[in-house]
C-alpha cells in the first residue's frame, strides 16, 4: 500500500471511529441526562417529557425540596467528615507502615507485606457480622470514628501496597544520604519522602476516597441514627420499600442530583488526576 | 566496631517495626481479627446474643447450603459473574481500542465514559430502577419505535431481572475498566501498528495478533478485578432491586447481608460469609495462575 492510499485509510477509520463513539457515548449518557434535565423541572413534566427541558416548565423547587428532605447541610457534613478522617487514618497511618515496610528490608516484614497484599481481595462480608458486634462492643455504632476505623481497617492493606511500592521506586541512596548526614528514619520520613508522596497520596484519595463517599454498606449496618446518615444512606432511605409503586418524582431527582454535586465538580476540577490515579493504582494491583 | 553497626541496624528494624504498628492495629482488630472470628464462629452455635457457645461442626454449613434460597442465590452469583466478567471485558477492550484511535477527541470519551464510575451505587440503582419501571423510559422508548411488543417490567419479572441489573453494572463499571485497558495499550509501541498498517493486516487481525498478546497484563487485572467486583458486589444489587422478585435476583454477598440484618440468623450469615470468602481467594488464586500461565505462553 502506497504511503498515501494509507494516510486516507487512517483519516477514515479516525472519523468512522469518531461517529461511533459519539453514538455510543450518546446512548451511555443518556442516563444522566434523564436525571439532569429532570431535576430541574416540574412534576407534570417530568412524565410527559422526561428527555426534554423546555425553559417554560424549568424550575429549582426539586432542589429545594430534596436540601430540605435530605437536611442537606447536615448530611453533607456527615460524609465529609467520614471522609476526612478516614483519608487520614489510611493515608497518614498506610504511608507510615509503608515506609517501614520498604526500609526494613527483613523476611519478617516482607511476611507481613505478603500477608497484606493477600487480604486485599478478601471480602469485606467475612468480615462484617463480628465487626459490628466489636464496634457495639466499643460503642462506636453511630459515631464517625467507627466508621472511619471500619473503612481503614477494610483498605488499609490497599494503601500499603500502594505506597510501598511507590518507596521501593525511590532510589536508597537518599535515604542513605540523609543517614550519613544524622538524619534518623523518622526525620527522613517526614522532611525527604512525605514530599515525594504527593502524586502517591493522590492517587490513594481517588481510589478509595471515591468509594469511601459514595459507599452505602458500612453506614447502613453501623449508623442507625438519622442525624449521623451520610449522603448515600439518606438516598436509600428515600427509596420506598420494595413493592411500593408511588415514587416522588421531584424528590428523586432532585436528590440524586445534589447528593451527587460535589463529586462531579471535583472531578471536573481534577479530571487529569482522576484518570492517572485509576491508572496507577491498577498497573500497581 | 561490629556491636555498634549491629545495634544500629536493630534500632533501625526496632523504629520499622514502630512505624508499622499503627496501621497493622488497626488492619488486625478492624479487618483481620473479625474474620478471623467469622472463621471460628461459623462452627459454632454462637447467635450473636448468647454469652455462651459449643462446637457444632459443619451444622452451620449444612443449614446454609440446604437452605431453600442457597441454590437460587449461588445460581444468581454464578451467573452474574459468567455473564458480567467476558461482557464487561470485551466491551471494556473494544471501547478502549475506539478511544485509543480516536485522536484528540479520546479524552472526551474518556472522560464521559468513567463519569458513572464517581457516582454513589446508590444513585445508580435509583436512576436505573426508575428506567426500567413499566411506566419508565425504557419503555416510553420501545413504545415510540414500535416495538410495543417489548415493553415489560424489566426489573419486576423473573426471566428480565438478571440481564437487567447486569446491563446497570456494566453501564456502570465500564469506564474504569476502559481506563485500565487504554492505560495497557499506551504501552505498545505505535511503530509495532504502523509496520502492520504497511503490511496491510487487517483491523481484527491486529486486535487478536498484536493487542490482546501484548495488553495480557491489563487482561489479567481486568479479569480479577472485575471477577471479585462482581461477586462481592452489594450496594448496586441491593438498592435496584433488594434481591427480588423473590430471591430471583439475590446474590450470595446481599444475602449475607439478609441472614445478619434482616433475618437475624447471625449463624448462617457468619457460614455464607465464609462460603463466600472461601469462593473469593480461590477464583483469584485459579484466575491468577491462569493468566499468568497465558501471560507467560503470549510472551
Amino acid at each position: 500500500m502506497s504511503r498515501m492510499r494509507l494516510l486516507g485509510v487512517r483519516t477514515r477509520r479516525r472519523v468512522g471511529v469518531n461517529i461511533l463513539m459519539i453514538l455510543i457515548v450518546v446512548v451511555l449518557v443518556m442516563p444522566l441526562w434523564y436525571v439532569l434535565n429532570n431535576a430541574f423541572k416540574i412534576e407534570r413534566e417530568i412524565l410527559l417529557r422526561p428527555l426534554l427541558l423546555r425553559p417554560s416548565a424549568a424550575t429549582i423547587d426539586n432542589l429545594v425540596r430534596a436540601f430540605k428532605a435530605m437536611k442537606y447541610p447536615l448530611t453533607f457534613m456527615n460524609s465529609v467528615i467520614t471522609l476526612v478522617l478516614s483519608c487520614t487514618l489510611l493515608i497518614a497511618l498506610g504511608s507510615l507502615a509503608a515506609f517501614g515496610i520498604a526500609m526494613a528490608r527483613s523476611r519478617f516484614f516482607n511476611t507481613v507485606y505478603v500477608v497484606l497484599v493477600a487480604m486485599i481481595t478478601l471480602p469485606f462480608q467475612l468480615a462484617m457480622v463480628p465487626l459490628i458486634f466489636l464496634l457495639k462492643g466499643m460503642k462506636l455504632t453511630n459515631t464517625y470514628l467507627g466508621l472511619a476505623l471500619v473503612y481503614a481497617g477494610w483498605f488499609m492493606p490497599f494503601v500499603i501496597f500502594l505506597y510501598t511500592g511507590f518507596i521501593r521506586t525511590v532510589p536508597r541512596e537518599l535515604e542513605e544520604a540523609a543517614r550519613v548526614d544524622g538524619c534518623g528514619l523518622l526525620r527522613s520520613f517526614l522532611s525527604i519522602y512525605i514530599p515525594l508522596l504527593k502524586s502517591i497520596t493522590g492517587t490513594v484519595l481517588i481510589l478509595r476516597g471515591v468509594p469511601i463517599w459514595n459507599d452505602l454498606l458500612v453506614p447502613i449496618i453501623t449508623i442507625s441514627r438519622s442525624t449521623m446518615s451520610t449522603l448515600p444512606l439518606v438516598l436509600y432511605s428515600f427509596i420506598g420499600t420494595p413493592g411500593s409503586r408511588a415514587i416522588q418524582w421531584s424528590l428523586v431527582f432532585g436528590s440524586t442530583f445534589i447528593a451527587s454535586l460535589p463529586i462531579v465538580l471535583v472531578f471536573l476540577f481534577l479530571q487529569r488526576y482522576f484518570v492517572r490515579g485509576v491508572v496507577a493504582g491498577a498497573i500497581k494491583g | 566496631m561490629p556491636g555498634a553497626v549491629f545495634s544500629q541496624a536493630r534500632r533501625r528494624q526496632i523504629a520499622c517495626l514502630l512505624f508499622t504498628i499503627p496501621a497493622l492495629a488497626v488492619v488486625g482488630l478492624f479487618f483481620l481479627f473479625p474474620m478471623l472470628r467469622a472463621l471460628v464462629l461459623s462452627f459454632t452455635s454462637w447467635d450473636g446474643i448468647a454469652r455462651t457457645w459449643q462446637w457444632v461442626g459443619l451444622k452451620n454449613f449444612k443449614a446454609v447450603v440446604t437452605d431453600s434460597t442457597f441454590r437460587q442465590i449461588s445460581f444468581n452469583t454464578v451467573y452474574l459473574a459468567i455473564i458480567y466478567v467476558p461482557v464487561l471485558n470485551v466491551i471494556a477492550l473494544l471501547l478502549a481500542v475506539a478511544v485509543y484511535n480516536a485522536g484528540k477527541a479520546g479524552n472526551l470519551y474518556k472522560a464521559m465514559l468513567f463519569f458513572p464510575n464517581l457516582l454513589s451505587m446508590t444513585v445508580i440503582a435509583m436512576i436505573w430502577s426508575i428506567i426500567y419501571r413499566y411506566d419508565g423510559i425504557l419503555n416510553q422508548f420501545l413504545k415510540a419505535v414500535g416495538l410495543k411488543a417489548l415493553m415489560q417490567d424489566w426489573l419486576g419479572q423473573i426471566r428480565t431481572v438478571l440481564p437487567a441489573m447486569s446491563v446497570t453494572i456494566i453501564w456502570f463499571a465500564v469506564g474504569y475498566y476502559l481506563l485500565i485497558y487504554l492505560a495497557g495499550l499506551n504501552t505498545v509501541p505505535v511503530e509495532i501498528y504502523e509496520s502492520a498498517e504497511v503490511e496491510g493486516v487487517s483491523p481484527w487481525q491486529k486486535l487478536t495478533r498484536i493487542t490482546i498478546p501484548l495488553i495480557a497484563p491489563a487482561i489479567t487485572i481486568n479479569a480479577v478485578l472485575s471477577t471479585i467486583g462482581i461477586i462481592t458486589l452489594f450496594d448496586l444489587p441491593f438498592v435496584l432491586t433488594r434481591g427480588g422478585p423473590g430471591f430471583k435476583s439475590q446474590t450470595i454477598a446481599m444475602h449475607v447481608y439478609a441472614y445478619a440484618y434482616q433475618q437475624l440468623r447471625t449463624r448462617y450469615a457468619l457460614a455464607l460469609a465464609v462460603i463466600l470468602g472461601v469462593f473469593a481467594v480461590l477464583i483469584t488464586t485459579v484466575l491468577l495462575a491462569f493468566l499468568r500461565r497465558r501471560e507467560e505462553a503470549a510472551q
